[in-house]
């Protein structure tokens, strides 16, 4: 049984157009998942099947729900459908959710006020039961996990008595401990009716399983079923996107311990007299990746906060004392925040320079090395994109001869094929130049894939 | 109950330090007046009829008045600590007593304005915030500025003029009965709606730029539904903040707005003793604004938290 | 954009008027000529005459230059006191961040009207009064405003990033710090000194302010006010200088910041 029907939508901009045309058909019971990085139209798919393409962008096809027949340039009369027809999973629900309301009382008056229910706060709570939430009617979102967010969403999204899912990356910001909850959440969607689902992420697609469409530069590159596209892409772009999943990364060869840079033990960091994670012991020599893991929250950025010397610590920490201060550098999750915000990179650079005495002929070959326009030092931060600008970060910190380098989620914000980039290049100059590195993250496959070894904290 | 009972502590320090500044002020005031200081308190004790060389020559004695600033500076803040605040040198009264008289009337100016405003400027905002950057939002935005061009002397002059003067639809000063309410109080309340509008309106705009209003829509919510439930929710508490902050604006207005439309309040006893130099007088009605400000913040506080319980990160 | 422009340019006119009117005109703002009470224009006074027949021209020119001196002397005053002591309370931190905003919360509670009343009883001169009074309120504004983008800016990573490359407190200041601050402080100034001329009138027309014979726009407002039907141009025109100072100073301040 066909739920919904969408054919040749286009998205335009004035005379430019942004989408190409695409068709797709969501049955009964089988996922569509369409894949893409940022840019590449998967959003604009989403929010033209949907009616919510932001103002300035026009839509145009053709669209069948159930028996309804819709016209997508008149967004307007999609809106009787949300909620009753098409249920819309947000992305990022602990931003979605109302945060002035308990999590009741959001559930409760879509049964209400949607689904005319005569008893809405009995059916919320046998709801919010059935998800395993019991405890969360009488909380406010931000004092839920993300997962339980995530699950109240679902619920309050689906209450108005939906059969299809629109779910437009259900995975951003989640930690990856958190997919297989998601991917249990859209099944239950697809159980008897349609999902339609937009990401990135490789793990859910291929988890959803049904069909895909590879989307890029607003045009489907490749579409098929999941398990042929996964296994055996056939254009391009899909190949580059499976070969930038951590799991197909190649390994980097081991680099053996030598005379260490920094040596810790019984290590650890206090907030508020409390040692946030276990002590631990541990060795850095030149050229290792030290991995850390750990549930957010944990301590993760105070430890590498700490072997920079940022924030106090507690047990031994000895550091090669023939290092310099600026020997220890960094790099942030949010690149555009680690740059001064009103002047141009290039200005950051030149006062860098000056002040080390650094000789300017350095920046080229690190620019090339870096795979980075020099142009782009013209710009100022919020111009440049995130990846980008992580290069431009770790460019900085390497005309300083850092020997070792704390990398705090440094590709948590970037698209998959930016991260493999980003990544590679890391790993690629830290061989070559002996600098030590520690990075965060919160995707074990990504650390395990390019690190010497792994600390999981264990918060206490 | 922690942050109900950090709100009461800092709002208690906050009215200590009011009563500080108010008292180190008036200190200053009562000495840098011409004439005798010892006959200048007899005054402020017994009233200006009773005060004479004799009594005035008492409260020297008594008061150690030779003793030298600091000791003096001491004894006028231990008589403020004990809210003792002497009697006004023009009447005679004691100081509480007629303020007592004077704050039911602007209590009456005030909260007649100030609901004024409540009416005129948030649905307004709420509007236009909805439609935020349309024709609407605009026009809204070039009128609340040309408001705020215009002192509130200025428009209650432009409101006699017009109303009382040339139409005669009201009476331009005086008290007694509800039409002598109406012009004083519309003077204020406009000020104080073109602000709460742009509150409003900021908030609102906010509010429906925010990934909670696409979700309450996409929920299956209609516009009306997600507005009463969701948006008046969002943004009563930056509109309670932002009004507890304005009641300075407020209590600036009422002591020019009494002044000009003859109103026996607070700014117009204030208005009166700063121009007879009546010290005790001035300190009593600085004092009591200064206090009701931390009084109402400390309510708003607390209803605050009531509506968005979230802790504020310091 | 342009509205700001437009409000630098009415500003500048008035500024004009201020600095050069009282070089210019003839008559000063004290020379009655009784016969030419109410009049209106002629060749000595270009704006007419008062109901004590003084150069409308004259006085108003002199009202402005007042009203101009006082408020950007008490803003300026209030900003160079304020930024710096935000600045020291970011930066310093515990007893000191403390104490100053205890002050300035306590400080904030009290009407600017009423702090000028007060100084004006203990201060010799009242446009002295006027100065210390709207000083000791507008502080607080630059404090708070400089005192908070220090202590966001202080905890994030640009300033964690340039401690780990070896710059100093000064570069902080010069390249991360005054670029957010500049612009806000703009925005406050101008507030500041629309607040000051407005203060400096309305205590003006209820006659606590500036005495009269002094030109000042409240007090010539509320002394012409009896004839306003006579010579409704006489009293529209302090009204005008007033209402046009206040909307150049909001138009630079800009919509919403």
């Amino acid at each position: 049984m066909t739920l919904l029907q969408a054919k040749d939508i286009t998205v335009r901009t004035g005379a430019e157009r942004l989408l190409d045309p695409v068709s797709l058909t969501l049955p009964a019971g089988r996922a569509v998942t369409v894949l893409g990085e940022s840019g590449s139209g998967k959003s604009l798919l989403a929010q033209a099947i949907l009616g919510t393409l932001p103002r300035g962008l026009v839509a145009d096809g053709e669209l069948r729900v159930g028996e309804t027949k819709l016209d997508p340039a008149r967004p307007q009369g999609s809106r009787a459908l949300w909620g009753r027809q098409i249920a819309v999973l947000p992305q990022e629900p602990w931003l979605a959710l109302d945060p002035l309301m308990t999590g009741h009382y959001q559930l409760a008056e879509v049964f209400d006020l949607v689904a005319a229910d005569p008893r809405p706060g009995r059916r919320a709570k046998a709801d919010l039961a059935e998800l395993g939430l019991e405890g969360a009617g009488g909380k406010y979102p931000w004092q839920l996990s993300g997962g339980m967010a995530q699950r109240l969403a679902f619920a309050a999204a689906r209450a108005g008595g939906a059969r299809i899912t629109v779910a437009d990356e259900p995975t951003k910001g989640l930690d990856s401990d958190r997919r297989d909850d998601v991917l249990a959440l859209l099944r239950r969607g697809l159980e008897g009716g349609g999902l339609l689902t937009i990401t990135h992420d490789l793990t859910l697609a291929a988890g959803l399983g049904g069909e895909i469409l590879v989307m890029q530069g607003g045009t489907v590159v490749e579409r098929g079923p999941a398990e042929r596209v996964l296994t055996a892409p056939e254009h391009p772009y899909t190949r580059a996107l499976i070969a930038a999943d951590p799991a197909h990364w190649p390994r980097p060869d081991p680099m053996p311990e030598t005379a260490p840079l920094l040596r810790a033990e019984g290590f650890t960091v206090a907030r508020d007299g409390r040692s946030l994670f276990a002590p631990l012991d541990f060795t850095l020599s030149p050229g290792q990746i030290l991995a850390v893991a750990g549930p957010s929250g944990c301590g993760k950025s105070s430890l590498g906060n700490a072997l920079l010397g940022l924030l106090p610590h507690q047990g031994r920490l000895w550091r090669d004392p023939a290092l310099p201060k600026l020997a220890f550098q960094k790099l942030w999750q949010d690149p555009p925040a680690a740059f001064p915000a009103r002047i141009t990179l290039a200005e950051g650079l030149d006062d860098l320079l000056a002040r080390h005495r650094i000789d300017r002929v350095r920046v080229a070959p690190l620019l090339d090395r870096l795979k980075l326009s020099p142009d782009l030092l013209a710009r100022r931060p919020g111009a440049v994109s995130g990846g980008e600008l992580q290069r431009i970060a770790l460019l900085r910190a390497l005309l300083l001869d850092p020997a070792v380098l704390f990398a705090d989620e440094p590709t948590s914000r970037l698209d998959p094929v930016t991260q493999a980039l980003t990544i590679r290049l890391m790993v690629e100059i830290g061989r070559e130049s002996g600098m030590a590195m520690v990075i965060v993250s919160h995707d074990h496959a990504l650390l395990e894939a390019i690190s010497d070894r792994v600390i999981r904290l264990t918060p206490i | 109950m922690t942050f109900a009972l950090r709100t009461l502590a800092f709002r208690l320090l906050q009215a200590a330090g009011v009563a500080l500044v108010v008292g180190v002020m008036s200190f200053l005031m009562m000495r840098a007046m011409p004439g005798d200081m010892a006959f200048r308190i007899a005054a402020a004790r017994y009233g200006y009829d009773l005060a004479s060389a004799d009594l005035a020559e008492a409260v020297r004695t008594e008061l150690n008045l030779d003793a030298g600033p600091l000791v003096l500076f001491g004894q006028w803040m231990a008589d403020l600590a004990r809210l003792d605040l002497g009697r006004s040198m023009v009447s005679g009264l004691p100081v509480w007593e007629e303020i007592a008289h004077q704050l039911g009337a602007s209590l009456q100016l005030a909260a007649v304005a100030l609901g004024l405003s409540l009416l005129i400027g948030p649905p307004l905002g709420i509007y236009a915030g909805l439609r935020a950057g349309g024709r609407f939002d605009r026009a809204l935005l070039v009128a609340a500025a040309a408001l705020r061009a215009v002192p509130q002397f200025l428009l209650g002059l432009v409101l006699i003029v017009v109303l009382a003067v040339q139409l005669r639809l009201l009476p331009a000063a005086g008290h007694g009965d509800i039409s002598h309410l109406v012009l004083p109080a519309l003077t204020l309340a406009l000020g104080l709606a073109a602000a709460s509008a742009r509150i409003a309106r900021d908030a609102m705009a906010a509010f429906a730029a925010s990934p909670a209003h696409a979700f309450a829509c996409t929920k299956g919510l209609s516009d009306g539904q997600v507005l009463l439930h969701h948006g008046l929710r969002a943004i009563a508490a930056p509109l309670l903040t932002y009004l507890g902050l304005q009641f300075v604006l407020l209590a600036e207005g009422v002591v020019v707005v009494e002044t000009i439309f003859g109103w026996p309040g607070i700014g117009h006893a204030l208005i009166h003793a700063v121009f007879h130099r009546d010290v005790p007088m001035v300190q009593g009605t600085a004092l009591v604004m200064g206090l009701s400000f931390v009084l109402l913040n400390t309510l708003i506080d607390l209803a605050v938290r009531r509506i968005d319980p979230r802790e504020v990160r310091a | 954009m342009t509205t700001r422009h437009l409000g630098f340019g009415l500003l500048g006119a008035l500024v004009a008027l201020a600095l050069i009117g009282p070089l210019i005109e003839p008559l000063g703002p004290f020379k009655q000529t009784l016969l030419r009470a109410l009049a209106g224009p002629d060749a000595l006074a270009w704006f007419g005459y008062d109901h004590l027949g003084r150069s409308m021209f004259a006085r108003l020119s002199q009202a402005l230059r007042l009203s101009l001196t006082i408020a950007f002397a008490a803003t300026a005053t209030a900003a160079a006191l304020g930024i710096f002591l935000g600045a020291l309370a970011s930066w310093r931190g515990g007893w000191l961040d403390r104490g100053l905003s205890l002050l300035a919360d306590s400080v904030l509670a009290l009407p600017a009207l009423l702090m000028v009343l007060m100084m004006g009883v203990i201060l010799p001169s009242t446009p002295l009064a006027f100065w210390a009074g709207l000083a000791a309120v507008q502080w607080i504004e630059f404090f708070r405003l400089t005192r908070s983008v220090a202590r966001s800016q202080l905890a994030s990573p640009a300033v964690e990033a340039a401690r780990l490359q070896g710059f100093g407190p000064v570069w902080v200041f010069r390249r991360i710090l005054w670029p957010e601050i500049g612009p806000m402080l703009r925005t406050a100034t101008a507030f500041g000194v629309a607040n000051a001329i407005a203060a400096i009138a309305a205590l003006g027309f209820v006659s606590v302010g500036m005495r009269a014979p002094t030109p000042e726009l409240g007090l010539m407002m509320v002394e012409l006010l009896p004839s306003w039907r006579e010579a409704p141009f006489a009293l529209l025109q302090p009204v005008a200088a007033c209402f046009a100072l206040l909307l150049s100073l909001n138009l630079i301040a800009g919509g919403r910041e």
